[in-house]
């Protein structure tokens, strides 16, 4: 019953002025235990409004984020799933399948999260999942035309997680939801 | 039927008949509580199938409030996503449930980590904490309107403790007698597979059975048959077998279920099983139905109200020094005194309160106080909260300041001798139910205290709460009668200075008499400040009668037998004035002692002295018989004398002869009277306010001896009227003089007054038949036989009173006949 909230690529102030007022008022502090941010916030005020909805907040850094120190990548285990983050700025082709999955064989990880494309995208891929949360202000991309403002919501359970899809079209907030389950811990090759 | 021993627990079935299942506090709880059907006498049967239905509810309901949002809902189609993401603010998704839960949950760890830290090797065990908290969690989502509130978790522990000791007490039976009890053949043991089977003994049973078989100690060979157990074995047996009526589901002292059980008992302590004592709404600040305040604040405004009635002065201790109830009382009263005691002597007191029924035993159209006293148990709470304070009275007493009380009250000693609490709340109780009731004609008033109850004791009005009702307007009626006597008084003082000052010298001892009537109403408890102001204005009143009876004696004799008499009356008078005084001792020793003792209402007339047998009553009957032979020959004597001599004189005459009789009189009731608080005489003498002559109702034989001046009867009759109905026993004392002195003037002087006497009569009459009355209603449910007198201090003067009562009726009634 663990909430994961993945949010990145917002962009504020340069591209995107704020949150949709519609995202805001769902996000209320209390509800989520972990936020994973992919990058590009860009600034500090950013930083300590998601660090208000949970106290355990986990950042990359993207190519436009003015705080210097945020790594590269991160990893962090939550329950029975291992968990990557990274920008994606740095994996070539942008938001290739398969450089990627290079990154998370990297890791050793079960989900991977990044960003950049300001797209979401959720693969299930060689036992594990990567997912794209999108640019949660829906701020301008070169390679993403009319982006929508988007962010994921994992619930993890046990073995299970759901991944819950929050989507602004015209207006209105879209759901939608997709079931992933890990099947019994492979051995890790080393 | 109140007679149930203080400690259930040890005792054997036999001892009490009429309390089930004493051996076994979870089932007797549970009938108490109204989980069981106590309808008697309910069948092993039956109480199991009722037991089975209510562990079906609770599955039920478990099932359905613990929901897995997860599991896909059949019949249901894709869930509406936009209503039940983690995220909706919707509160009736499911995850708004679950989230709700999650608060809830988190709310009852806080407390539950917390919970009864001595005794932390079982609550505090993983599943016993997930025990509770299922349970509370539970009830919190079937009662929103309650929500979790600090304090619930400890009503809850002492009930799942209960559970588990009879569990504990089962398995020690069941090894003691395991042939019955075991499914067990070729010494193969079914593994039961319950949670708290890793605490128990029964995993080792096959071990220690084997190494019992060489000691046979205490096992019960197979020999026996089931018949030979004795009734407790067997019952035990029958609540624990599994194959009686709904199996496994109906054993009633099951492991696997305790979790059921213990939410029932929860949830019926709750809500007081639709009695009148729910524990729930002691944990809502919503007002109650009856009054405006919520129902603790009414419930500890109770408290405080029986403690006036029975303790004024630490009431009004508390009161001056601000600490209001609820400052205490919300504590005690929210988990039951949980807090103040440990938790074995809870168990106890547990055991008393739910003895208690819990059902409203007023009709609805009977006025009452507190909504809290209208149940014996709410009444039993409330008393035992009383019985509380006044065990540490005297702490309470010694306290300076708010804070210094309160600190000692809440922290309670720690060993307190249960037996004494529980025996005083027990008997505090029945108070607390009848001081309840408001009589119809008291209505106003107690609608008044009732609101200066309700405004919380901050007004020091409230502690001015008096006895009863009934001495309220005892007192009113009995002032409003001197006040008309006062106002002839006055009128006769300016007719007629030496008659009408013995006018109102009658009027004094009317007064005093009234003032000593006052004193044989009942009232409820050691109101050591009324009755000793009352005392003290009865001593001041006869010293003033004595003393100007003195002086005008004196100033006005002059003849040489009437010289002798006066040294006669000079001694008699002290004399006079100490039996006085000893006879209002006497009535202030027969209150404070408790006996039963015969207070009689007239301590004036002097044979009429407060004895403690009733017996001497026959001797005051006889000595006053004796007083009417002496009054024979002074009547005779007076009636020639007063032929003789002037009005002024003859009163003297009047009064000296009388006072010989007097003398006489004293002599004779010396032996009988017990030389009471001799001591606390000399202070009484207060400087006389008027100079007024003795023993009105000598004026009485006066005037029948003297048969003449109207204006002086027509005084007399309005004096004589006011005097008799007030002293029943001297009207048929002198009525029995005249008879005897076979003057038969006396018919049309008294014909007149007869209307308005009988008039004054029956009224008095209803006074003493009210008083008895009350005196009765309290005394009809808590008139323990015999064993208890000492202890029944209240049914003791209630009695005595009564008996009074009884007595003055008795006497108007021969005077009516009479007349």
């Amino acid at each position: 019953m663990v909430l994961v909230l993945a949010i990145g690529d917002l962009h504020i102030p340069h591209r995107a002025p704020d949150l949709p007022a519609k995202f805001k008022s769902m996000l209320v502090p209390g509800k989520i235990q972990h936020i994973l941010c992919t990058g590009n916030l860009c600034i500090k005020e950013v930083h300590d409004y998601l660090k208000s909805l949970s106290p355990d907040l986990h950042i990359t850094r993207g190519e436009y984020d003015e705080d210097v120190r945020y790594p590269e990548n991160k990893t962090l285990s939550i329950g029975q799933f291992k968990l990557g983050l990274c920008h994606g700025h740095q994996i070539v082709p942008w938001g290739d399948l398969d450089s990627l999955a290079m990154l998370q064989r990297q890791l050793d990880i079960d989900i991977l999260v990044t960003g950049h494309t300001h797209q979401f995208k959720a693969y299930k891929h060689e036992g594990g999942v990567i997912i794209n949360p999108g640019s949660a202000t829906g701020a301008y991309s070169s390679i993403t035309y009319d982006a929508n403002p988007s962010f994921v919501l994992m619930d993890i359970d046990g073995l299970r997680v759901v991944v819950y899809v929050y989507e602004l079209i015209d207006g209105e907030v879209k759901v939608d939801k997709i079931d992933f389950k890990k099947t019994a811990t492979t051995q890790s090759a080393h | 039927m109140n007679s149930s021993p203080v400690d259930a627990s040890a005792s054997d079935a036999s001892s009490m008949p009429q309390k089930r299942f004493s051996n076994l506090r979870s089932v007797r709880w549970r009938i108490d509580l109204g989980v069981l059907p106590s309808s008697p006498p309910a069948s092993i049967d039956d109480i199991r199938r009722v037991t089975a239905d209510t562990r079906r509810r609770y599955a039920n309901l478990r099932r359905r409030l613990l929901i897995d949002h997860h599991s896909p809902k059949y019949g249901k189609a894709s869930p509406d996503l936009t209503v039940d993401n983690p995220l909706s603010q919707n509160p009736d998704s499911t995850w708004g449930r679950f989230f709700s839960y999650a608060e809830l949950g988190k709310m009852i760890d806080q407390d539950l980590s917390r919970l009864y830290p001595e005794h932390s090797g079982y609550f505090h065990t993983p599943i016993c904490q997930a025990l509770l908290r299922r349970i509370l969690l539970l009830w919190c989502l079937q009662h929103p309107e309650y929500g979790y509130r600090q304090g619930m978790h400890e009503l809850l522990a002492p009930l799942v403790y209960v559970l588990h000791f009879d569990l504990d007490h089962l398995t020690q039976v069941q090894k003691l007698y395991e042939d019955f009890f075991s499914d067990e053949f070729d010494k193969i043991s079914f593994p039961e597979g319950d949670f708290l089977s890793s605490h128990r003994i029964r995993r080792v049973k096959n071990w220690e059975s084997g190494i019992e078989i060489e000691n046979n100690l205490h096992k019960i060979t197979n020999d026996h048959s089931r018949d030979e157990l004795d009734p407790d074995t067997r019952e035990m047996l029958l609540l624990s077998d599994s194959y009686g009526a709904e199996g496994e589901l109906g054993v009633i002292l099951s492991e696997r279920f305790m979790e059921h059980d213990a939410y029932f008992m929860f949830e019926n302590l709750m809500f007081g099983d639709q009695g009148v004592v729910s524990m729930a709404s002691f944990f809502s600040p919503v007002a109650g139905s009856n009054s405006n305040l919520p129902p603790v604040i009414e419930a500890s405004s109770a408290l405080y109200y029986l403690l006036s009635i029975v303790d004024s002065s630490l009431h009004s201790h508390l009161v001056e020094l601000e600490v209001e109830p609820q400052y205490f009382a919300l504590r005690w009263l929210r988990v039951l005194f949980g807090r103040e005691f440990c938790l074995d002597d809870l168990l106890v007191i547990w055991d008393e309160l739910f003895y208690s029924s819990n059902s409203r035993y007023l009709d609805n159209d009977v006025e009452f106080n507190f909504e809290v006293l209208c149940s014996p148990r709410g009444a039993f709470i409330a008393a035992l909260a009383v019985s509380m304070l006044l065990y540490v009275r005297s702490l309470l007493l010694a306290t300076e300041t708010a804070t210094t009380c309160l600190q000692r009250l809440l922290s309670f000693p720690q060993n307190p001798d249960m037996k004494k609490l529980i025996e005083q709340a027990k008997s505090l109780q029945v108070l607390a139910l009848e001081s309840n009731i408001l009589s119809s004609s008291c209505q106003t008033y107690s609608n008044k205290n009732q609101l200066t109850i309700c405004r919380g004791y901050s007004l020091p009005s409230a502690s001015a709460l008096p006895k009863t009702s009934l001495n309220v307007i005892a007192d009113r009626y009995w002032e409003e009668q001197w006040r008309v006597l006062h106002k002839d008084e006055e009128l006769r003082k300016q007719s007629n200075g030496h008659l009408s000052s013995s006018g109102i010298m009658k009027k004094i001892l009317t007064k005093r008499l009234s003032f000593s009537r006052t004193n044989s109403e009942p009232f409820e408890g050691n109101n050591a400040h009324a009755l000793s102001s009352v005392r003290r204005r009865l001593f001041d009143d006869s010293s003033e009668v004595i003393e100007a009876a003195k002086d005008h004696v004196k100033s006005e004799c002059n003849e040489s037998p009437v010289i002798s008499n006066n040294l006669n009356v000079g001694k008699g008078f002290p004399e006079e004035l100490a039996d006085q005084r000893t006879s209002n001792c006497m009535v202030e020793e027969t209150f404070l002692s408790g006996h039963n003792a015969l207070v009689v209402s007239t301590p004036t007339s002097p044979h009429d002295i407060g004895n403690d047998h009733e017996n001497e009553s026959e001797k005051s009957s006889i000595t006053s018989n004796s007083f009417l032979g002496d009054n024979d020959e002074e009547t005779i004597s007076m009636e020639e004398s007063c032929s003789q001599n002037k009005q002024d004189e003859e009163s003297t005459n009047m009064e000296e002869p009388c006072c010989q009789n007097l003398d006489k009189q004293l002599a004779q009731d010396a032996e009988a009277t017990s030389s009471g608080d001799v001591d606390s005489i000399p202070e009484q003498i207060a400087a006389p306010k008027d100079q007024k002559p003795f023993a009105g109702k000598f004026q009485w034989l006066w005037r029948f001896g003297r048969g003449s001046k109207e204006e002086n009867q027509e005084s007399k009759r309005s004096q004589n009227a006011g005097h008799i109905q007030k002293d029943g026993f001297d009207i048929s004392q002198c009525d029995g003089t005249y008879a005897s002195c076979g003057i038969n003037k006396r018919i049309e002087v008294g014909d007149k007054k007869v209307m308005d006497t009988i008039r004054n009569l029956g009224q008095s009459m209803l006074e003493h038949i009210q008083v008895i009355e009350t005196v009765f209603q309290q005394d009809k449910s808590k008139f323990d036989p015999l064993d208890n007198l000492s202890n029944n201090i209240l049914g003791g003067k209630g009695q005595g009173t009564a008996i009074a009562a009884l007595k003055e009726l008795r006497k108007i009634s021969s005077l009516l006949r009479e007349m």
